[in-house]
């Protein structure tokens, strides 16, 4: 505060004498001072060029504030406060504005609202500009204005909507999206197609695997022996049609962690091969038994049911895809679309197909009274206040 | 060009986004949201747990602080789901209390808990809040006795029609005297028998509540207490009243009349056993205050209610027994122009002839004189097609319609006709219907109204009704918004469920029970759909003891990233691809 003081000796850039907060003026000063002449401040924004702002406005950034009162900047031009690069002069001019809105006394709320409301009625990529560079200088309740927005904006909207909002890359997999926590109201024949393009990349990578297996088989002999344990384990658990790619991962840790092995550990792998629910495998490697029971019992039979069942979709694992080459790719489409169309086309016709391939005997026709059910017909008719 | 932001502006408009579906749309934009919105995720609603596990809920948020979770199928509520069907708790919680030690919310519905659960709930989350479990069971006063003791900062506890059973001693008092953050009692569902040392214990706890807004009383409570404990808690909101009864003494009266009067916010009043007339005025004083009224638990007749309705020009919310009758529905419809919601119970429903003279009238009145009605549930014996067609005129607004005339296939009683174009013309004209329930005789024309117009319907419940597959068929090939989807006693059978097969990974679940659907068909659904778990309820033996063409009793399809469940009783079957190799 003290240096303030000097400020009015500079030659430079400050005009007047330092205002004295009107507020801590007494009323009859009032009367008789000059018109005000106000303190200004120097800032710089990140592609060199300066502004002249009037302090007051400009001190309602914290980050500003922060600089001209714990370091003294911005009293010149060489002292010029430099600005975060996300604040661009545009939008530091859009700041300011605000700034020198809410930095005035004497606006009703009703006011304050208002202008608040204007000011985000522009686009996206200027709110999201704002966003930014508001939450470069601290400036809090503009960061939760824009903030607020731009959430306004998100909300409601697909996400492929959002990705057009924001211009952002379609890059999550289509495993990765597979993810009914709650529901979605999908296309099912999307979901079933994209459901049934997981399975099919799955089975062909599996089948480039066992090609690629010969060439693999003389790099192993350079390996240490639990590499090679490691290996074999891979190879068994493709076999069996578990994730190659988290095997792949789980290979990696053990190459570079253990040394030697445990004699747990080679039994302990070597058993995972059975796969036949007497014994399961946990995420961490380790072998359970089933049916003992272990205090994270709960955990493992989790577990066993990812694991075991091998159409089952773990969906943070993003490893599947982009490895085809072109020729299998159009042989899955082709697969795929056939199963799809098979599936959904009239009914009347694929019933015949499904109930065919199921079993010769018919549907026997039995009514609902004769069912055998215990309850009787009034009896049944409980409420249901549905 | 995107715009890219730091991670803590992104989570900061993150955090104004709440809705479900928001967040999931949020989290399937792109990689980088995706991976954001995960970590600061705080909510999370799985209306079924069997279609993710705790695991894997807890490897996708890591930084949960209130969890919901609903179990049961909703038709265990009319005793179609057997005991021991599952909806077990206690593995999440185990899971839970290890991952999520700043947990501060769950929420359950329909799910069976323990004491141990309860027990484990109150140590592992330190800043434990909020418990709310609607329509649980399996546990007792001393799991509620862990929850009193251990939860310092506890700010909910909601009982809502749990099944709880009392094991005597006084859970109650296990409050510490420095537990003074409640905001919400709901012990509605708890015995009629309590001692003085519990009622002394609830008077203490409210007296040292000053932030309780809600709170729901038992049966056990007597009308002289309620009169002390209002008097504590002049803040409440909400208030549910214990038995309602008690000698016709003027002090009593006056008392309890002063009490409420002191009571300036209240807004919703429930409970009311074993209600006398003459005790009603005494809660007259804040009636033009309320918006909701529950009057389901009380036998008062239709002009003691008349005079009590009439007094709540606000009313938002009414629950009431059919003992309003047509002629208390005509007066409500007069007086609270701003009803959204009413339910109407039957008092007696296995009676043969009707006790009450309730008819589609009502109804229809109300749907005449209430222009903000959206959500009705109505019981009765009788009704019309062109009564359904008033109504729908009427009442285009409406967003939850459930009407269940209580004798099943009972045709329109004027013209003796099915009750197709009745509904019909509720779908057709109220485009916002999120929730329908059909009853009356109905062919699979009404099936083919609702499969052509109602294409925001989310959940609808089936029973007694259709001729054949195609009502089935229209149903889940036409509702684009079918989430859940509830059947009983209806002629449908493999033909529709197998052509639909896609349509049933887009919704919660299926539920159908005594209707035509073969073990053979359920075998192909569950090899066919990996991603379904299609369980066979029988309790009858297993389903390879019968020909595969036998219709099974129950079925309950859902759709689970969770495989098959392991926690099955004997009499339910999962169509596992090995286990249904095993079978044939």
């Amino acid at each position: 505060m003290d240096s303030r003081a000097d400020i009015s000796c500079t030659a430079e850039g400050i005009l007047g004498y330092v205002t004295m907060s009107y507020r801590q003026r007494p009323e009859v000063d009032m009367a008789i001072v000059k018109p005000e002449i106000k303190s200004y401040v120097w800032l710089q924004t990140s592609d060199g060029s300066l502004q002249q702002v009037e302090e007051e406005v400009a001190m309602f950034c914290p980050m500003i504030c922060k600089e001209i009162l714990q370091n003294g900047m911005g009293t010149s031009k060489n002292y010029a406060i430099s600005l975060p690069q996300r604040v661009t002069p545009v939008t530091l001019g859009l700041i300011l504005d605000y700034c020198r809105f809410h930095q005035a006394p004497g606006r009703s709320n009703k006011e304050r609202k208002s202008f608040d409301e204007k000011f985000v009625r522009t686009d996206t990529k200027r709110l999201c500009e704002l966003t930014s560079a508001a939450d470069s200088l601290q400036l809090k309740p503009l960061v939760d204005l824009t903030s607020r927005a731009l959430a306004r904006m998100i909300e409601g909207k697909t996400p492929e909507e959002i990705r057009e909002t924001f211009n952002l890359p379609d890059d999550l997999t289509e495993e990765e999206k597979l993810e009914p926590i709650r529901n979605l109201t999908d296309d099912p024949r999307i979901r079933l197609l994209n459901r049934l393009y997981a399975r099919k990349r799955k089975e062909l990578k599996e089948r480039q695997k066992l090609k690629n297996v010969e060439t693999e088989e003389e790099a192993k002999d350079e390996r240490s022996v639990d590499d090679l344990l490691s290996f074999i384990n891979g190879g068994e658990q493709d076999a069996k049609g578990v994730r190659p790619a988290k095997n792949k991962k789980k290979n990696k840790r053990r190459k570079d962690q253990s040394k030697g092995f445990s004699s747990n550990d080679v039994n302990g792998n070597l058993k995972k091969v059975e796969l036949d629910g007497l014994s399961l495998t946990c995420n961490d490697g380790t072998v359970q038994n089933f049916n003992g029971s272990t205090p994270s019992k709960t955990a493992e039979l989790e577990d066993f049911a990812a694991i075991k069942s091998m159409s089952r979709i773990e969906f943070d694992d993003g490893d599947l895809d982009d490895e085809l080459d072109p020729a299998m790719k159009e042989e899955l489409d082709r697969e795929v679309e056939d199963f799809a169309r098979r599936l959904n086309s009239d009914w009347p016709e694929r019933m015949q197909e499904i109930l065919s391939l199921g079993s010769d005997r018919r549907l026997v026709p039995i009514s609902i009274n004769g069912n055998g059910s215990s309850q009787g017909y009034t009896g049944t008719m409980i409420l249901f206040s549905l | 060009m995107a715009y890219s932001f730091p991670v803590e502006v992104l989570e900061h408009i993150f955090s104004f986004i709440d809705s479900d579906n928001d967040r999931n749309a949020v989290s399937l934009v792109c990689k980088s949201w995706y991976e954001i919105e995960r970590w600061c995720r705080r909510k999370i609603f799985i209306g079924n747990c069997y279609a993710v596990t705790p695991r894997i809920m807890i490897r996708r948020f890591p930084e949960l602080r209130s969890v919901s979770l609903k179990g049961k199928p909703h038709f265990a509520d009319f005793n179609l789901v057997p005991e021991g069907w599952g909806g077990y708790v206690d593995p999440w919680v185990l899971a839970m209390g290890r991952a999520y030690p700043f947990l501060e919310e769950l929420r359950l519905k329909r799910m069976v808990v323990s004491d141990e659960a309860l027990e484990m709930v109150s140590k592992s989350f330190k800043n434990f809040k909020v418990l709310v479990l609607s329509s649980c069971e399996g546990f007792t006063t001393d799991g509620l006795a862990s929850i009193a003791a251990n939860c310092r900062n506890l700010r909910e506890l909601d009982l809502r029609e749990s099944d709880v059973e009392d094991l005597g001693g006084n859970w109650l008092s296990c409050f510490p005297e420095s537990c003074t953050s409640l905001v919400s009692l709901n012990i509605s569902c708890l015995g009629s028998d309590w001692s003085l040392q519990s009622l002394s214990a609830l008077e203490r706890l409210v007296g040292r509540s000053p932030n309780l807004r809600r709170l729901r009383l038992n049966r056990a409570v007597p009308l002289d207490k309620l009169a002390n404990l209002l008097r504590r808690a002049p803040q409440l909101v909400e208030l549910g009243t214990g038995t309602f009864s008690s000698e016709l003494r003027p002090d009593v009266f006056s008392n309890l009349s002063g009490a409420f009067s002191g009571c300036k916010e209240l807004k919703a009043l429930s409970g009311f056993w074993d209600a006398v007339p003459s005790h009603l005025p005494a809660v007259y004083t804040i009636c033009s205050g309320l918006t909701s009224l529950n009057l389901s638990d009380a036998n008062i007749q239709s002009s003691d209610l008349v005079k009590l309705i009439s007094e709540c020009q606000n009313l938002q919310r009414l629950w009431v027994f059919d003992y309003i009758e047509d002629s208390g529905l005509e007066a409500l419809a007069e007086s609270c122009k701003n009803l959204q919601e009413l339910r109407v119970f039957p008092s007696d429903p296995y009676a043969m002839e009707p006790n009450v003279t309730l008819t589609e009238q009502g109804l229809v009145a109300v749907s005449e004189g209430c222009p903000k009605l959206e959500s009705v549930l109505y019981f009765c014996r009788q009704f019309t097609n062109n009564a359904l067609f008033t109504i729908a005129k009427n009442r285009p607004n409406l967003t939850r319609f459930r009407l269940c005339i209580i004798e099943p296939r009972t045709p329109d009683y004027i013209t003796l006709e099915p009750l197709d174009a009745g509904f019909g013309a509720i779908v057709q004209n109220c485009k916002e219907l999120r929730r329908l329930s059909l009853s009356g005789l109905l062919t699979d024309r009404v099936f083919e109204h609702i499969g052509t117009h109602a294409k925001k319907l989310e959940m609808l419940s089936i029973a007694f009704a259709g001729d054949s597959d195609l009502g089935l068929y229209h149903v889940l090939s036409g509702c684009k918004s079918l989430r859940k989807l509830e059947i009983r006693d209806c002629p449908f059978g493999d033909k529709a469920l197998l052509a639909n097969a896609a349509k049933l990974e887009t919704m919660r679940s299926l539920w159908m029970s005594s209707c035509l659907v073969s073990f053979e068909a359920c075998k192909l659904l569950g090899q066919k759909m990996p991603r379904l778990n299609v369980e066979v309820i029988d309790e009858r033996g297993p389903p390879d003891s019968r020909p595969e063409s036998y219709p099974v009793e129950k079925l309950y399809i859902y759709r689970s990233v969770a495989g098959p469940r392991l926690d099955m009783p004997a009499f339910v079957w999962t169509m596992d691809e090995e286990l249904a190799l095993r079978l044939s």
